[in-house]
């Protein structure tokens, strides 16, 4: 399999080409263009009632999609999110990777996707109750509206709630108001999110919620 | 005309170049900027043909119904231009050659293009495009652009393209609407229901992202609308 | 106008007598990423590794460059549209294409430099700004931008402007971010997709659009100014300017990517495309063509500048965006 994220970060996208015989897992509906020849299979993500779960509390759609090439070329396709912004891949070797619920594009079959509760604390950080958990061997592909950036935690850091898009096992969530009472609710900023540990986290750089934020008081 | 694409592929702008005698037509508001002693008329078709019949033609194919012409008055003059939403920009040279767009697509021409609406049949309807298409054909510059990056796929056999993404292809590549999978349960299930499939020979340009979707992602961050 | 932007490209190759290994760790250091990543952008070389700057910031670059030991060539953007879209050839599983992300776009403050050292990656499209403040000192940010911070830093939030920035369509509301006994980091992201500049002022006056001000250091005085009924009702987007002054750090953003041009005699642009200009330039509401043209060709009225000096644009309205978006309101 060979895979090239394309498109630069303001419109990401993910080509893959999928030799005889490979398989590839894609969130529903993410697929832009593909080689006629190859098999799309619909699947419950996960089983039914762990299908259901997602869709309903973890943000996911209820089917995934397999895209299989049973022909005997090399067959290409295009796999893109829903929203513009970044792509990016995360390689596992037997490791953990947690990411927002639906920030999730495409996987390679080593690679396990499970719902996890993420605590009331993600929730009211509009973070959402629960996120996905990747484990196994492979390839994760996860994106999210805007820049994808890195930051290196060693300690603790403040992230405004809606910026945070993935995250290593070593960090846990905290909540706090970013400033005082008047501050959180005038200055805009209201709950934060206190991000404590050592490890590795992945913010977007714009928000859907900063451009509706931008965008209602433009309206008629 | 020089056309030079900047900042591809998020938030591209075309820049355009005449020397005096020079005209480009383009699609009305996409002006940015431009050089002072730049001469701007409007029109509802292009010049020295058609008339308010092709633009008529033009509206239903949802490009608006008037053009703007520039044209560089004395010395050499720029003019940048724009499109509606985020996205990327593709300069193509036809060489006699007919380019089908998809409505709302088109960007500017240089004078020597002919711009006619096309029919490609109600399939269009299912295809998430619009019912008309625009026929470009001609020796020249054209300029398009989409909501997302461009990237060109050479068809040769079939192969398919999720609607929506669509920005233009070559005429002597034919599309069905068809299903995704190999069953039409599958594809549903698969949330890609229709897809438009191309076969032929030819160049496909797709846009890597649908509008439409991200609408969608909007709409629940979004002031109701009244009325 | 002339091309005024430049890519800065490493060729891949090694000046004269120069280790390899010496070459890319301080080029790691110089770009604060690790060496893996550096050599996998040699690999792709020639990489452009900062793009669309103007002369005088590239040209910084390639000395930089220059001295970590890698040969370096600057071009006018319009010659390498067509060199920089191939850039990222073919890769095996795993793919990364945060080499490009991280080393291309990010801009930094230059070494020599009197501001407050910042980073602004995730250029042009979805900018977002890093900046140090020095300990006991306080930036000015516009209300809901902070996105990061360190934990000690403190918010305060302020009435600004009064009457005037309530007009403006801006918030009523600034935050100010203090870094209390120690130095502190703060991220900001704009809700608007699009780029960021920085300015650094030092007695000259900028005027911006009126949502355009993002952040500022304390001794950059901000003050709305009335455009005029005329102006401001023609424009489309405000009454009111902000009209920046003093010495210190400015940023500022668009919608879109930012386009500088120098005005030499006069130049027109689009309202809703303005982002900022320089004090010294006159600006008349025109219309555009004929009377025909002003009704029908979609641009209506224009804004011509006239005198010398420079002009920010921003390749998308927000006015298209808005009228697209419309549609997808709930109802």
């Amino acid at each position: 399999m060979k895979c090239e994220i394309k498109g630069s970060q303001a419109f990401s996208y993910l080509e893959i080409e999928l030799a005889p015989g490979e398989t590839i897992i894609t969130e529903s509906d993410a697929m832009s263009s593909m080689d006629a020849g190859l098999d799309l299979t619909a699947k419950f993500n996960g089983g039914f009632f762990k299908g259901l779960l997602r869709k309903y509390i973890g943000g996911e759609s209820l089917f995934i999609n397999h895209f299989t090439n049973n022909t005997q070329r090399a067959c290409r396709m295009t796999v893109v999110q829903g929203t513009p912004g970044e792509l990016r891949s995360r390689t596992l070797d037997n490791d953990v990777f947690y990411v927002q619920p639906g920030a999730f594009l495409a996987r390679t079959p080593g690679v396990t996707m499970g719902l996890e509760w993420a605590g009331l604390v993600s929730f009211i950080a509009r973070e959402g109750l629960f996120r996905l958990k990747f484990s196994g061997t492979g390839e994760v592909f996860y994106g999210a509206y805007g820049a994808l950036l890195e930051r290196e935690i060693d300690g603790e850091y403040i992230v405004d709630s809606s910026h945070l898009v993935a995250y290593e096992p070593g960090i846990t969530l905290k909540l706090q108001l970013a400033g005082g009472i008047f501050s959180s609710f005038f200055g805009g900023e209201g709950l934060v999110t206190r991000v404590q540990g050592k490890g590795k986290i992945i913010i977007q750089s714009r928000s859907i919620t900063g451009l509706a934020g931008w965008l209602n008081p433009k309206f008629w | 005309m020089k056309v030079e694409l900047i900042n591809r592929p998020g938030n591209t702008a075309a820049k355009i170049t005449l020397q005096p005698g020079e005209h480009c037509t383009a699609e009305s508001g996409a002006m940015i900027a431009m050089s002072g002693h730049m001469n701007i008329t409007t029109s509802t078709h292009k010049k020295n043909s058609g008339g308010i019949l092709k633009a008529a033609k033009r509206l239903l194919s949802g490009e608006s119904f008037f053009l703007n012409h520039f044209d560089s008055v004395g010395k050499e003059g720029e003019v940048w231009l724009g499109s509606n939403l985020a996205g990327d920009m593709l300069a193509l040279d036809l060489d006699n050659e007919n380019l089908i767009v998809q409505s709302g697509s088109f960007l500017a021409c240089e004078d020597s293009i002919d711009m006619d609406m096309g029919w490609q049949g109600f399939k269009s309807l299912l295809s998430g495009e619009s019912m008309f298409w625009l026929n470009l054909k001609g020796r020249g510059k054209v300029v398009l652009s989409s909501f997302g990056a461009i990237y060109p796929i050479e068809v040769n056999g079939d192969y398919i393209v999720d609607t929506g993404h669509i920005v233009a292809f070559n005429e002597t590549l034919n599309f069905t609407i068809t299903k995704a999978g190999s069953s039409w349960l599958q594809s549903l299930l698969g949330g890609e229901g229709l897809v438009c499939k191309f076969s032929g020979r030819g160049t496909v340009w797709c846009q890597s992202h649908n509008p439409n979707s991200f609408g969608h992602a909007l709409t629940p961050s979004l002031r109701v609308r009244k009325a | 106008m002339q091309d005024n932007h430049f890519n800065v490209i490493l060729t891949g190759d090694l000046r004269d007598g120069i280790d390899l290994s010496a070459a890319i760790s301080s080029l790691a250091a110089m770009f604060k990423t690790s060496e893996e990543k550096i050599q996998q952008t040699i690999a792709k070389a020639p990489v452009s590794v900062k793009s669309n700057v103007e002369a005088a910031t590239a040209e910084k670059f390639k000395t930089a460059i220059e001295q970590c030991g890698f040969v370096c060539v600057i071009k006018a953007v319009s010659e390498t549209v067509a060199a920089t879209a191939p850039v990222s050839a073919p890769l095996p599983v795993p793919v990364n294409q945060d080499v490009l992300a991280s080393a291309s776009e990010i801009v930094e403050s230059p070494a020599s430099f009197k501001g407050l050292s910042y980073k602004i990656e995730g250029r042009p499209d979805y900018s977002f700004l890093t900046v140090q403040i020095p300990a006991n000192q306080t930036l000015k940010v516009e209300a809901s931008a902070m996105a990061t911070m360190d934990t000690h830093l403190v918010m305060k939030t302020k009435l600004k402007g009064g009457f005037g920035r309530f007009l403006t369509g801006e918030s009523l509301f600034l935050n100010e971010f203090t870094a209390e006994r120690a130095a502190g980091e703060i991220g900001l992201a704009p809700g608007t997709p699009g780029d960021l500049f920085h300015q650094y002022l030092d007695g000259q006056t900028i005027f911006l659009q009126n949502s355009a001000f993002v952040a500022a250091t304390m001794d950059v005085t901000l003050e709305t100014k009335w455009q005029g009924m005329l102006k401001g009702f023609f424009s489309g987007e405000s009454f009111f300017l902000i009209r920046c002054s003093g010495k210190g750090d400015l940023w500022f953003n668009s919608y879109g990517a930012i386009i500088e041009i120098d005005v030499e005699d006069d130049y027109v642009v689009d309202t809703s495309n303005i982002v900022a200009f320089t004090d010294g330039l006159e600006y008349n509401i025109t219309r555009v063509g004929g009377y025909k043209s002003l009704f029908f060709s979609g641009e209506g009225f224009v804004c011509r500048f006239t005198g010398k000096g420079k002009v920010w644009i921003q390749t998308r309205s927000a006015q298209a965006f808005t009228s697209w978006a419309h549609f997808f309101r709930p109802v």
